[in-house]
């Protein structure tokens, strides 16, 4: 199996890896650059625990081969804070109790960070819609379907 | 994680000479390649990606009608305002596709290539008359996408084609289309069953022609001619789908699986192209009025 060459940036930084190409972005992330926060669930694209950004839209990174990222730019849930302040969604999270065990959280925030880049004021049939692939086993929907509501609310005041 | 050569080609020539090579097979948004390398059912020596292939990333008009690349993502599918206008059967069953997730990367060629006979792509593609387009080495060749399918898994691609490409004509506006999906939730579903039609009513205000087409109900995505011919020259209302419904045996053949028996399959058929049908009859009805 051949190592090959991925040039791709991550949260505005710009990284030059050497990885053997059976990787996952996903597992590139926690494993070689410690970015843990982005989540393995089922592995298979199933649960959402792993979404991430890439040119700003949602993707599995469960299911994004790491050479399948070359040249392209992925944000991740450690890039959403500024300036040490969380990011509205985060903050909202926190503040409605949309946060049980929390493994399913950054998956679900960056889900809900796609849909508010493109629609500030979503309802909530289309907050679940943009949710349908996040699961939530500690059953917590309604406080994260709200948590999404405000920080819409907030950001459209910001 | 098997073990792999990873090739990135950016024109169709780079796609050939890769495919060439001994063990080699495609990948395009993974959403169904990589859950199956993971689970060491996709025994692939060489992966070829295609996802630099530009010249298979496109929606354009063509001759009366729209040709999609196959590389076309269901994202991009939802984007497009041609197809919202000229295949709103292929938007309904676009929009039910998993999630926003695997609709970013996934793709209409992948979803072909795959042959699931769930695949929700199909019924509104073979209502809509498609063809499919196949490039090899040495040349193309284009087919009805009724003759792609071979199985569960299997098509016509011979080991050194790809999908280049699918083509349907713009239907005039006495045209209406119709879809329906049955799952346990409304996304994130494997179709236990799906149905698409596609009719145009005569000035008469009878059914002129119709397509009928049903997912999960045979080892492929079929087309329904029996339902289809006991519709012909009747109004587009209750008696008629019931004939339709009841012809609709000789064309399926539903299997018992983990999702639902085949005699669900078998009732829950007549339900859904009953819905599909009324739905694509009131379209049709309502760009005659207008």
């Amino acid at each position: 199996m051949k190592p090959i060459q991925v040039n791709l940036t991550i949260n505005d930084r710009e990284y030059h890896l050497n990885s053997l190409p059976n990787r996952t972005l996903l597992s590139v992330l926690r494993e070689d650059l410690g970015l843990t926060g982005t989540k393995e669930g089922c592995g298979a694209g199933e649960c959402g625990a792993c979404v991430v950004l890439m040119d700003g839209e949602p993707v599995n990174s469960c299911l994004v081969l790491i050479g399948q990222a070359d040249g392209h730019r992925v944000q991740t849930i450690e890039g959403l804070s500024k300036n040490g302040q969380p990011h509205p969604l985060q903050k909202a999270f926190v503040e409605d109790g949309a946060v049980q065990c929390g493994f399913c959280t950054p998956g679900m925030i960056m889900a809900s960070k796609a849909l508010l880049d493109k629609n500030d004021h979503p309802s909530e049939e289309e907050i679940r819609e943009a949710l349908a692939g996040n699961i939530c086993r500690c059953t917590g929907y309604t406080k994260i379907v709200q948590a999404v509501q405000d920080a819409a609310e907030e950001l459209r005041h910001e | 994680m098997q073990e792999f050569d990873f090739q990135s080609p950016q024109t169709l020539d780079e796609v050939f000479q890769c495919l060439a090579a001994p063990g080699a097979h495609l990948i395009a948004g993974g959403t169904d390649v990589i859950p199956r390398m993971r689970a060491g059912i996709f025994p692939a020596a060489q992966l070829i990606d295609l996802n630099r292939v530009e010249a298979l990333r496109y929606i354009r008009e063509e001759d009366g009608g729209i040709r999609l690349g196959a590389l076309t993502t269901y994202a991009e599918i939802l984007r497009s305002p041609l197809l919202a206008q000229f295949a709103s059967a292929l938007g309904a069953a676009t929009r039910r596709v998993a999630s926003p997730m695997a609709r970013q990367r996934g793709t209409l060629g992948g979803n072909l290539a795959n042959a699931s006979p769930a695949a929700d792509s199909v019924p509104p593609l073979l209502v809509l008359d498609s063809w499919v387009r196949l490039a090899g080495p040495h040349g193309m060749r284009e087919l009805p996408l009724t003759e792609f399918f071979r199985g569960p898994g299997k098509t016509v691609l011979a080991p050194d084609e790809i999908i280049e490409s699918i083509f349907f004509h713009k239907h005039a506006p006495s045209w209406g289309f119709g879809y329906e999906k049955l799952g346990p939730r409304q996304g994130m579903t494997i179709s236990i069953l799906s149905a698409a039609a596609a009719l145009e009513l005569g000035t008469d205000g009878r059914i002129k022609a119709v397509r009928i087409a049903l997912g999960a109900a045979a080892p492929t995505p079929v087309r329904c001619p029996r339902a289809e011919q006991a519709l012909l020259g009747h109004l587009p209302a209750a008696p008629a789908w019931q004939s339709a419904a009841e012809n609709l045996s000789v064309d399926i053949s539903p299997i018992d699986d983990v999702r639902a028996s085949g005699e669900y399959r078998r009732k829950a058929a007549g339900v859904l192209v009953t819905r599909a049908l009324q739905s694509a009859a009131e379209s049709a009805q309502r760009s005659a009025a207008q």
